[in-house]
């Protein structure tokens, strides 16, 4: 037990102290989620938006944002030829752990500066920050769940091609987004609130909770040879 | 390998097939012959349920086949394994592809008559989309990944991680959306609103579907077993010239 958190704590620090240096990964996330809201918001102009769209193109920004930022980290041990080194020193679990931690890290980072964007260019009004801040971390939960196993089954098995990523990723998390932006809608209504949206938020944990399980399970299979 | 012995047992796979073409020509025929209540609007479009509801059990029978294979790829390392995990989703999405279709153009002119929707998010329909989606991923993934001995564990770990999520989707969806299905809130399930004649052509249609899946689904896993070994004759001869 203690080895295994050693080995997730070094790749955790390790990615973590990589990403400070060259800012690739979250420059990316944020620039990406940034410019794709930036384009919505001028596609729709002025006209005021219901609070189911708002959330649905708030979702539909941060499921592509994962997409196409979050592929990198397992291509980036494949690119340093370390992966045989990891192979060697550390349980497949321990990381599958450091690796879904750094995303989630990411992608928090990514919720904080879309959300705050979102809510300036398309005059958003929260009337339950609680429940928004709760819904985005229980989604960030899964979507970094199911993104860094996908990662790493590409990185391993298809030498990483892009746009592959995105294609395995969004029919598995069609539960993940149809909750989500069902719990953001109650958040963004007054008339709403904490109750409406009970049940999405047990969906979202159990959803997060299945899919870190199933993937821990997996990883084994795709990480070692 | 031990099962290639047990797949090439041709007597029984004849046997089986010719057995399910009489059971499905006799459904077929019970299905267009026989007397039904006929209810406004729907009138003789009832007898869809023959056709249309066992695709979807099909599909999920191959679904099961096919995750069941995936598993035992991952345990044994076996080919024939994910040969069998792979046909049985080609199969799978043959028979999906057809459920929707029927159902589609029924609740057209059934359902959605007089509002000129084609589709309104129906949750089954909504989950056999994704279920398709899954699948049409799972091609794309197999043709990315040269190495056939990566290329099934990988297939084989994303239809598992697939299957792990499906049953959210179960959940998720009927609460956002509103069905028509028999079954669903508001509406009476299947059984209390069926006349016992189309029960009786129903039930046998569905195991008739399930068994011509089976026939279809062994014939291409010994199709491709018998490419695989024609790949390799070639390449012994090749090396052999050379």
């Amino acid at each position: 037990m203690k080895t295994w958190l050693r080995g997730f704590w070094a790749i955790f620090e390790k990615d973590i102290k990589l990403e400070l240096r060259a800012r690739y990964a979250i420059n990316m996330l944020l620039l990406f989620a940034l410019g794709a809201l930036v384009v919505m918001a001028f596609a729709v102009g002025p006209t005021p938006l219901s609070a189911r769209v708002q959330a649905a193109l708030l979702w539909t920004v941060l499921l592509f944002a994962a997409a196409v930022g979050l592929g990198r980290a397992f291509i980036s041990e494949e690119e340093r030829g370390t992966i045989l080194l990891l192979q060697l020193n550390l349980r497949p679990g321990a990381v599958y752990a450091g690796k879904l931690l750094v995303n989630f890290v990411l992608l928090l980072a990514l919720n904080i500066v879309a959300v705050g964007a979102f809510a300036v260019l398309l005059r958003v009004q929260v009337a339950w920050p609680g429940l928004l801040a709760l819904t985005l971390l229980l989604g960030s939960v899964g979507l970094a769940g199911a993104t860094t196993l996908l990662s790493a089954l590409i990185a391993r098995a298809a030498g990483g091609r892009g746009a592959l990523l995105p294609v395995l990723l969004f029919p598995v998390l069609v539960p993940l987004l149809l909750s989500a932006v069902e719990a953001t809608r109650s958040a963004l209504l007054v008339a709403e609130g904490w109750a409406t949206a009970a049940d999405e938020l047990l969906t979202l944990t159990g959803f997060g909770g299945a899919v870190i399980t199933a993937a821990v399970l997996l990883f084994d299979y795709i990480w070692l040879d | 390998m031990a099962e290639t012995g047990q797949i090439l047992n041709l007597r029984r796979y004849r046997q089986l097939r010719n057995a399910v073409v009489v059971w499905l020509t006799l459904v077929v025929l019970g299905a267009f012959l026989l007397r039904i209540p006929r209810i406004h609007i729907l009138e003789h479009t009832a007898r869809n349920l023959y056709f249309h509801v066992p695709m979807w059990f099909t599909l999920m029978a191959a679904a099961l086949v096919s995750a069941y294979h995936s598993l035992r790829y991952l345990q044994s390392g076996d080919p024939i394994r994910d040969l069998r995990a792979r046909e049985a989703a080609r199969v799978g999405i043959f028979f999906g592809l057809l459920g929707l279709a029927t159902g589609i153009v029924w609740a057209r002119f059934t359902w959605y008559l007089g509002t000129s929707l084609w589709w309104n998010f129906d949750p089954k329909q909504s989950f056999v989309v994704i279920q398709l989606l899954i699948y049409g991923a799972y091609f794309v993934l197999r043709s990315a990944v040269e190495d056939p001995e990566k290329r099934g564990r990988v297939a084989a770990v994303y239809n598992l991680f697939a299957v792990v999520t499906m049953p959210f989707l179960l959940y998720v969806l009927p609460r956002q959306m509103e069905s028509l299905h028999p079954g669903a809130e508001g509406s009476p399930a299947f059984s209390d609103i069926t006349h016992p004649i189309m029960r009786l052509v129903f039930y046998p249609a569905v195991i008739g579907f399930i068994g011509l899946f089976w026939v279809l689904y062994t014939q291409r896993v010994r199709l491709a077993l018998l490419e695989q070994r024609v790949e390799m004759l070639q390449a012994t001869m090749l090396e052999a010239k050379s």
